[in-house]
């Protein structure tokens, strides 16, 4: 039954205007206006309940060729999401600069980039560079972390 | 009347002056190139460096801060796919796919030069009937917003050379990305399960950089071997007569049409951009050429935003009321200059009006003698090797998230919807629709609902006021005729297709 | 590759250059118990350029200016759910005295909305140093001149009446029209509120659309020159100086028995210790007397309202009570 993409995606927004709806109906009502806090979304709930259901049946396929990414590309798009989130995680504890360096050198030295020189001076020059800027000129804070400045 | 703009451009060609409009133009370009610093955070990080300057001498450097910020912008579209602003989304639509295509200079350069047009147009227009305009400016109430974001939302279809359906799917789901946070009709929190960090809303840079840039850094990723000869090129900055030829019809009805939609306070600069995109590429003799890096497709945006934010210039200084995030905080520096506007300012302080618009012409002027010759340096980006540049661009992303929200859950949720974008590629789901809506979606609820407090639940409202009523059967029209379009036409060609 | 980094350098340079001259040098030791040992930190609980950031950037760039403390002081932006985020933020800074906030009204209002976990009570008032009263007002053509009028057409009939100002319901600029409006006999379950936060409320009235305006003086002051906007009452216990403000009435000599102050001060994150309060309340003191924060205040249209720390808790209090009742009356609480 599922076997275009179509019907797929359209089982899942389906489930997402479904959620979306029950999440709506939920909302605490406030009784001083005409149009309550609740009615757009109900009304934005059943239009893509409605789309989604259009969608099912729909013919227009993607015309265009689907081209299917290797496993292997998909491996290396899952570590450099991987990379980004240790990076976001570790942003505020080991403050901007220190975390911005490891992860342009190991993110550039991962993706194939082998100039270590080059590669070791931009990653310490660019942190820094946009670190001055925006602390000194721009007066806009970024986490300092165990740095002392 | 004259005599007032003469004594600015009098301060404004002193020596001083030009070098303080050319420090603001270099620094704004520098602080608008990234993602996420724009002309407002340009300027507010500029008001306490002001204080204390000499009034006209800040004004230039402001105007300089504001133009250059505005560029820096439309470079970072080009060149990245990385929108900084709201009103720059459309130009990512052409430049990017040009810059692919190694023809970053060009596009940088007609960049530029649609921004110096659409400034320069709107500026004489701004000096010659901003107190007329001015009434123009308030005329606009809840039931004419509403109609507006409509019109400005109808775009969607015209979007959908591919796949109706899936463009309006896209467009709901901006819609109701747009409802989360506090209702401010009710005060109710909605969808946002507790998290203080979704009380105001996602951002709209949350979005907009997820969706285009990071979703295009998969991309970047998977062809860091093919030797993508073509984007390391950065191409003659040179345009041939047939490029001007091209540029100069959108050129000059967005500069115009752009300056109006400014004029009122709201939206403005979106809506405009978004409308030159799409009008330019209905009055085009080869339409399917708009998102694979066409020159009008370019020029038009362009010229509309700059031509909007001039046209914002009108409520602030004939009525003093900011129309936009930037000249809201354009109102805050000038009073920390000590001038406060209001509609007296034309009256009680002409050198302060026609400082304003002087510093603008010069701005303007300043930003197009710099940026030509620096096109070559901004586009040499593109030579930065491609594992090298992937990482640069995603922690610039980040950074200018972190910049405007200062908080790590905004982060998590940019690398969310840099998932979502690039699932979205995989199965040719349009992103510009969802983020059209998302930036419409909220003003129009609340539009909506405002017109309906005041008429107490009457849709009367809506067809009593002319400017609305109009405005809604345009809506209509452009919603119906693309699709009734795109049915015959998918009959005739069932392969002709377009990415957005 | 090497170039284009020589020519980033050099105008990194150039930008780095002129933005150190605008830096002051620091010097000079300071007698007491307690003394900061690094930078303090500012938080405006809101994005670049509104009240709050305006507050806490000029107030360290006083600081600096004058010599007051002599440690660097920076101003973060803590944006989101109308101050929650920030006060998130500081919250988990307990017993770190260099960590302070500013904050006003909303410090009340957003909790009592059901909005925030944190309550001004979980943090520590340090000082409050300027008001900012609240502004009714109608286009000039309307057919009200003064609150009275005003509040017997409301009375008569609320549903002709759209008020607008520029937060939710609950919030400010409908919580202070609401005050008055209550002292004055309305209904206050009946008041039409409309609220536009991009910026079309002063249009809405310009234009007719809304009726009455909810907002700060300043607001109003170039529109009522300019003969646009006719101001009904203001908030404050007295008239206000100033060469337009002194022609407003306030509510209270109107027969309106209300009065609400937009205050603003710095706080500091729980647990400080008495030594930490009281330097604090000495350099912001000095602030507050300082030529340059006279300038800044002039410049802006606010009001000296100095309070230390003990006098701003018991301020805080009988603040918070009073706009319970508002708040629970209309039915909004949590």
């Amino acid at each position: 039954m599922l076997n275009t993409l179509n019907k797929k995606m359209s089982l899942f927004l389906m489930i997402v205007s479904i959620v979306y709806l029950i999440a709506s109906f939920r909302l605490p009502a406030y009784t001083y206006v005409p149009v309550d806090a609740d009615v757009v979304p109900i009304s934005l709930g059943f239009i893509l309940l409605t789309l989604s259901i259009a969608l099912f049946f729909s013919k227009e396929e993607g015309t265009g060729q689907q081209k299917a990414i290797p496993k292997k590309e998909v491996m290396v798009i899952l570590a450099v999401l991987g990379f980004v989130l240790l990076y976001i995680f570790l942003l505020e504890i080991l403050g901007f600069i220190v975390a911005t360096a490891l992860f342009i050198f190991f993110c550039s030295w991962f993706l194939g980039y082998k100039k270590f020189i080059t590669n070791v001076i931009v990653a310490l020059a660019i942190p820094l560079f946009i670190y001055l800027l925006f602390s000194n000129f721009l007066k806009i804070t970024l986490p300092e972390g165990m740095l002392p400045f | 009347m004259f005599e007032g703009i003469w004594t600015g451009f009098q301060v404004a060609f002193s020596a001083q002056g030009l070098l303080f409009v050319f420090i603001g133009a270099i620094v704004g370009t520098l602080i608008g190139m990234i993602p996420g610093l724009g002309p407002i955070t340009a300027i507010a990080v500029m008001i306490p460096i002001t204080y204390g300057m000499d009034p006209a001498m800040a004004l230039l450097l402001m105007a300089g801060v504001y133009y250059g910020a505005a560029y820096g912008g439309a470079a970072s579209s080009i060149l990245l796919n990385a929108p900084g602003e709201s009103m720059s989304v459309p130009t990512t639509f052409d430049g990017y796919p040009m810059a692919k295509q190694g023809k970053a200079g060009k596009a940088l350069a007609v960049a530029a030069i649609a921004s110096f047009v659409g400034g320069t147009i709107s500026v004489i227009l701004l000096t010659f009937f901003a107190p007329a305009l001015a009434k123009v400016a308030v005329s606009f109430g809840p039931p004419e917003y509403f109609a507006l974001m409509l019109m400005g939302l109808t775009a969607v279809a015209s979007f959908s050379d591919d796949s109706t359906i899936k463009s309006l799917i896209s467009a709901t789901v901006g819609l109701m990305l747009a409802t989360i946070g506090i209702d401010s009709q009710t005060g109710t929190m909605r969808y946002t399960f507790g998290n203080p960090n979704l009380l105001e809303g996602i951002d709209f840079l949350v979005i907009a950089l997820g969706l285009f840039a990071l979703a295009e850094v998969c991309s970047l990723i998977l062809e860091r071997k093919e030797k993508a000869a073509n984007m390391n090129k950065i191409g003659s900055l040179r345009l041939t007569k047939e490029d001007y030829r091209e540029m100069a019809g959108p050129m000059g009805r967005q500069s115009v049409l752009g300056f109006l939609i400014g004029v009122l306070p709201g939206a403005g600069g979106t809506i405009a951009s978004f409308l030159a995109y799409i009008s330019e590429k209905k009055l085009a003799k080869k339409p399917e050429e708009f998102g694979k890096g066409s020159v009008r497709g370019l020029a038009a945006p362009e010229a509309a935003n700059n031509g909007s934010s001039s046209g914002a210039f009108v409520p602030l200084l004939g009525l003093g009321i900011p129309g936009s995030g930037t000249t809201a905080v354009m109102l805050g520096a000038l009073i920390v200059l000590g001038i406060q506007p209001g509609p007296l300012l034309m009256s009680d302080h002409p050198d302060v009006f026609w400082g304003v618009i002087a510093s603008m012409y010069i701005g303007n002027i300043i930003l197009l003698i710099l940026n030509l010759p620096l096109i070559p340096l901004f586009a040499k980006i593109l030579r930065v090797p491609r594992p090298l540049l992937t990482s640069l661009v995603i922690i610039f992303c980040l950074i200018g998230v972190y910049a405007i929200s200062f908080s790590t859950f905004d982060l998590y949720l940019l690398v969310a919807f840099g998932i979502l974008g690039f699932l979205m590629a995989l199965v040719k789901f349009p992103p510009a629709p969802l983020l059209l809506a998302f930036i419409l979606g909220g003003m129009m609820e609340q539009s909506l609902r405002q017109a309906l407090t005041i008429s107490n639940g009457s849709f009367s409202i809506f067809v009593e006021s002319p400017i609305a009523l109009s405005l809604l059967a345009v809506a209509l029209l452009s919603f119906i005729v693309p699709i009734l379009k795109n049915r015959k036409k998918k009959k005739y060609d069932v392969d002709n297709q377009m990415e957005i | 590759m090497k170039k284009q980094f020589g020519f980033i350098f050099l105008i990194l340079t150039m930008v780095l250059v002129t933005a150190c001259s605008s830096d002051s040098a620091s010097s000079g030791g300071e007698d007491g118990k307690w003394k900061p040992e690094k930078s303090i930190e500012i938080v405006a609980p809101s994005g670049a350029g509104g009240g709050w950031d305006t507050t806490a950037r000029m107030a360290a760039k006083v600081f600096e200016e004058e010599k007051i403390i002599d440690q660097d002081i920076g101003v973060v932006n803590k944006p989101g759910g109308g101050g929650a985020v920030g006060w998130a933020y500081i919250h988990a800074k307990k017993g770190n005295p260099h960590h302070l906030f500013v904050n006003s009204p909303p410090m009340i209002l957003v909790p009592l909305n059901g909005q925030s976990e944190y309550d001004y009570e979980d943090f520590t008032p340090l000082v409050n140093m300027i008001a900012d009263y609240g502004a009714i007002a109608v286009a000039a053509d309307a057919k009200w001149d003064n609150l009275k009028e005003l509040f017997e057409d409301m009375k008569k009939d609320p549903s002709s009446i759209t008020v607008i100002g520029a937060s939710s319901p609950g919030s400010m600029d409908h919580i202070q029209f609401v005050k008055v409006a209550k002292a004055a006999g309305v209904d206050i379950k009946k008041i039409k509120y409309v609220s536009d936060q991009d910026g079309g409320a002063l249009t809405a009235v310009l234009n007719g659309s809304a009726d009455v305006y909810s907002t700060g003086v300043a607001e109003t002051v170039e529109q009522v020159k300019a003969g646009k906007l006719k101001v009904l009452g203001v908030t404050s216990e007295e008239r206000l100086e100033g060469e337009v403000l002194s022609d407003y009435p306030t509510a209270k000599e109107q027969g309106i028995d209300a009065t609400f102050v937009n205050w603003r001060g710095f706080f500091g994150p729980p647990d400080m210790s008495e030594a930490e309060i009281k330097f604090y309340e000495k350099k912001f003191k000095e602030l507050s007397e300082s030529e340059g924060w006279a300038e800044i205040r002039d410049k802006f249209g606010w009001t000296e309202m100095y309070m230390d720390s003990e006098q701003y808790k018991e301020f805080l209090a009988k603040e918070k009570e009073e706009l319970k009742k508002l708040i629970d009356e209309l039915g909004l609480g949590k």
